[in-house]
């Protein structure tokens, strides 16, 4: 468990019915260097073939309380727009990771957002509660 | 020089010259590779020869010819089980091995393979095995990201893992999970981007680790099931099989007259386990314990 510290510290987010579930947010990385947050997604019935899936370039994570927009720098497992990862089936399943610019290693609530004025294909998540007591520092260079 | 040829047919068994002895020498004086720097010099007092640094040991291993062909055999069969089933690391230092024993005992024959095993192409997670198998031994909790095939879900767990296990040509890694709070099995496919936690590792006792070893027949233990016996009546076709590739320590077969059998094992019945008895058909037949009949009947 960490308070102060400049090496990475992992998050697991916990199931929350508040957070939209797909893509689900899995785990938060804050590093001194970027923002790290990871995703699983399911491809749904709602396309014959599962659809596809990218990122907008313009996505960006909030700090609450904060003015500041850390911006989306790389991404792994999804593209960014307007390339997409194009699904084979409604059985499809990705594991992607998006990295931000680095936000301060204390205490937050962060929001990501896709869309400013999102529709329900935009990835938009509000109210993601960090606390550096719940962290855990991880051992490896990322 | 009359002692050393006395001395190498007593301790070798080799009936040498004193020109062989007097080349063997130039050679060890020599710089390595080629030689071993040996302070060789003739001590004119004694009337021999003597190592000028009297704590002169030479370097390395002394092999025997039985020695070497015994580790060329080795390095044909590791090469063999390779591929995809070592990870990079050993694949490393598995060409460092052999680039050395090219040097040191190349016969100047180049075999055929005679050894071949399955080797399929690399599988998904397996990038992961060096990691899962330094946390095992500096045990080190673990994060990682994995994903149920069957529930079509997502979670993140912290691992303390204590074992990887491969089955089939498939890998897991075993460890107790604190989210399930018990010891549970994930398959290296369904895992995504472990990291080694800086938290205090939640040890598995010994006998745990045996039973995960010995008890099992596969991977995936049926859930809530303990050591049990279990029985199975089989045809006198696939008897043959089972006689010749036992699946487990505890194997019995007793066999009947018309060459089919009842084989009894004592086990944690598996998931892989009833996969097996049904990959037979109807050469193989549940008999006990009656919820296994049942279980088996309902994977059909």
């Amino acid at each position: 468990m960490k308070s102060k510290t400049s090496e990475p510290i992992l998050f697991e987010i916990a199931e929350n019915k508040d957070l939209a579930d797909n893509p689900k947010v899995l785990r938060v990385i804050l590093d001194p260097k970027f923002t790290r947050i990871d995703f699983g997604y399911n491809a749904t019935g709602q396309y014959i073939k599962g659809g596809w899936i990218r990122m907008s370039p313009k996505t960006y994570v909030e700090v609450q309380g904060l003015a500041e927009k850390f911006l989306l720098t790389e991404t792994t497992g999804i593209t960014i727009a307007p390339k997409k990862v194009v699904f084979q089936s409604v059985k499809d399943w990705q594991f992607f990771t998006l990295y931000f610019q680095p936000i301060p290693q204390k205490d937050c609530v962060i929001n990501i957002i896709e869309e400013e004025n999102p529709t329900p294909d935009d990835f938009n998540y509000y109210g993601i509660e960090l606390k550096m007591n719940e962290g855990v520092g991880i051992l490896q260079n990322l | 020089m009359t002692e050393i040829i006395d001395a190498c047919w007593d301790k070798l068994g080799i009936d040498t010259s004193p020109e062989t002895i007097q080349k063997d020498m130039a050679n060890m004086r020599k710089l390595p590779p080629e030689g071993f720097d040996a302070p060789i010099y003739y001590d004119h007092k004694g009337r021999g020869y003597a190592y000028s640094d009297p704590d002169y040991e030479l370097g390395g291993v002394s092999l025997s010819d039985t020695d070497i062909e015994t580790i060329r055999e080795s390095i044909e069969f590791i090469q063999t089980i390779g591929g995809s089933r070592i990870s990079e690391k050993f694949n490393h230092a598995m060409e460092k091995i052999l680039s050395t024993s090219i040097e040191e005992f190349s016969a100047g024959n180049t075999k055929q393979a005679i050894l071949q095993t399955m080797n399929p192409p690399k599988s998904r997670g397996f990038e992961h095995f060096d990691l899962f198998y330094k946390a095992c031994r500096e045990k080190t909790p673990v994060s990682l990201v994995h994903y149920s095939y069957k529930k079509r879900n997502f979670s993140v767990l912290t691992i303390h893992p204590f074992m990887i296990k491969e089955f089939e040509n498939k890998w897991y890694v075993m460890g107790f999970s604190e989210k399930h709070n018990q010891i549970r099995t994930f398959g290296l496919d369904r895992v995504f981007d472990p990291f080694l936690l800086k938290k205090k590792y939640i040890p598995v006792d010994k006998s745990t680790c045996e039973k995960e070893a010995h008890d099992y027949y596969g991977v995936f233990p049926i859930p809530n099931q303990k050591k049990q016996g279990v029985k199975i009546h089989v045809s006198a076709l696939v008897t043959n099989y089972f006689e010749a590739y036992p699946i487990h320590e505890s194997q019995v077969i007793e066999k009947e007259a018309n060459g089919s059998s009842v084989i009894s094992f004592n086990l944690i019945p598996t998931i892989e386990l009833t996969r097996l008895f049904l990959s037979h058909g109807y050469h193989v037949k549940v008999i006990e314990p009656k919820w296994l009949i049942e279980f088996t009947e309902n994977l059909k």
